[in-house]
């Protein structure tokens, strides 16, 4: 049994690897910069860190219902049986198609998992300034996450408890499932 | 400025000061406030230059740009204009070479710091860095 | 208390060109489009501020390209690429003018997911609609940077093309004919 799971993450490893290296690409600097000149023009225009966070994790929400489309279309995916495999489909699929990034899996559950970040695309080159130390600068991933699971119809929250921006070793990210939003599973349609 | 120290001072690309730092670090009390204030003269003064000479070449490293009395003042543009300029009393190329190089990384750090722009103060960490660099290489 | 940061190791990180999908950035782009659209009156307004946002992006992206050459060199041709992937489709000289250049692009990255915008996104790129300062929006950032003042702005040619269309301070032609 835990042979078919570890054979399960190493295919979809294979998978992640596979579909981020046949979407097109640009530049990580781009991206990131980008992202910077967000964040700080939310600040300036909400002028509260808590506000910001608010708005960040809801972009990430609109982004993350697009996303999701996207993921579903590129990688030819089988339905997950738990959310414990969603978990490693997020992971090693969506983060990698998308950043380019291995994400490891932590104490998954059938209701809640965490994903441990090492490498965070969007965060690269920045130093929190002190008035700006409890600002989630990686909020928006947690709006995506909530934003791609509701679409698959799995409502949940999303937190960050640990950020390297923070002083921590990983960015950790953690997923809780609050409500399955059909009772069933919807068949494939591919 | 003790002997063989060094003046360093980063002017951003709309010619404000943004950063500067003296090496060896200055002692307890600082008596010499208007020799301080020459030395920033002297500097201010070399910026002209190097607003001359960079159109005459495309390194970075502009080496020696101006001589006041027994200082020599070296300075270094980057791509998007900023001008570090140095101020020391002893001949040591290949040191300034150097350093200027390492402050470039720190500063290239410090701008893709979405946080940091050329109005703000500088985070102290790039301060650390840069003092790091002066004991180094002077 | 906050522990300062220290990235693992910036000349590591930053060595070679790293990428990230186009569509993890096209996304994020739209949604900054959407945002900002929620905080302006007017397309112009929109414009001005794609501009600045591109302004931030284009000064540290010049740095950042001219400091991975490591050659020491204050070289700007390299910038286009290293952030679009390409050169853009043309440069060319605007007949009868001495000051004026135009970049043609095809199809840019930031309009390619984007159709139903008010104003052509490239604004984000260009800039430069307000002359004081001149030097606002990415390439005109990354002139000004360069210390070449000048104006760009984005605009939709009749092929469908967006053109960057770059004049330049008079005060740069003159240096030109001086070094000449």
């Amino acid at each position: 049994m835990a042979s078919e799971a570890e054979r399960k993450k190493v295919a979809l490893r294979r998978l992640g690897d596979a579909t981020f290296s046949k979407v097109d690409k640009v530049s990580a600097e781009l991206f990131s910069l980008t992202y910077g000149a967000v964040v700080t023009q939310l600040l300036k225009d909400y002028e509260d860190v808590a506000a910001a966070n608010v708005q960040l994790e809801k972009m990430g929400y609109n982004m993350g219902v697009r996303m999701v489309d996207e993921l579903l279309a590129k990688a030819s995916l089988a339905q997950c049986a738990s959310f414990s495999e969603t978990a490693e489909v997020v992971a090693k699929v969506g983060f990698k198609m998308f950043l380019g990034v291995n994400v490891e899996v932590a104490a998954a559950t059938s209701s809640e998992f965490r994903l441990l970040l090492s490498e965070n695309p969007l965060a690269e080159f920045v130093e929190l300034p002190e008035e700006c130390s409890k600002l989630e600068y990686s909020g928006l991933l947690c709006g995506v996450l909530r934003g791609a699971l509701e679409m698959v119809q799995m409502r949940v929250e999303c937190s960050l408890l640990r950020d390297t921006l923070w002083g921590d070793e990983v960015t950790e990210i953690r997923v809780l499932l609050k409500e399955r939003l059909v009772e069933e599973f919807v068949d494939d349609d591919e | 400025m003790p002997a063989g120290g060094c003046l360093f001072v980063i002017v951003g690309t709309d010619d404000k000061p943004i950063y500067q730092a003296e090496f060896p670090e200055a002692r307890s009390q600082r008596r010499e406030d208007t020799l301080h204030l020459n030395q920033l003269t002297v500097i201010h003064a070399a910026l002209d230059m190097v607003d001359e000479l960079v159109w005459g070449t495309q390194a970075m490293y502009l080496k020696q740009v101006d001589r006041f009395n027994d200082f020599y003042v070296s300075a270094f543009v980057t791509a998007s204009h900023a001008r570090f300029m140095l101020l020391h009393d002893a001949r040591n190329e290949d040191g300034v070479k150097q350093f200027f190089t390492d402050a470039y990384e720190a500063y290239v750090r410090l701008l893709m710091n979405p946080f940091f722009d050329s109005g703000a103060k500088v985070p102290a960490s790039f301060d650390q860095r840069i003092r790091l660099l002066g004991k180094k290489h002077f | 208390m906050l522990k300062l940061r220290r990235p693992p190791c910036f000349s590591q990180l930053c060595a070679a060109q790293r990428v990230v999908s186009q569509s993890a950035f096209a996304f994020l782009f739209s949604e900054m489009i959407q945002y900002s659209q929620t905080r302006v009156n007017t397309a112009d307004e929109l414009i001005a501020k794609l501009e600045d946002a591109g302004v931030g992006v284009g000064r540290r992206a010049l740095e950042l390209a001219c400091w991975r050459e490591r050659s020491s060199k204050r070289e700007t041709r390299a910038l286009w690429k290293s952030l679009f992937g390409a050169h853009a489709d043309s440069l060319q000289k605007v007949q009868d003018s001495d000051d004026e250049f135009m970049i043609v692009e095809k199809e840019p990255l930031v309009n390619a997911f984007i159709s139903s915008a008010p104003v052509n996104c490239a604004a984000f790129v260009a800039g430069g609609r307000t002359p004081s300062p001149p030097e606002s929006g990415r390439l005109g950032r990354r002139l000004a940077a360069a210390q070449f003042p000048a104006e760009v702005s984005a605009h939709d040619n009749e092929e469908g093309a967006t053109v960057l269309l770059i004049k330049f301070a008079p005060e740069v032609l003159e240096r030109e004919k001086r070094q000449a």
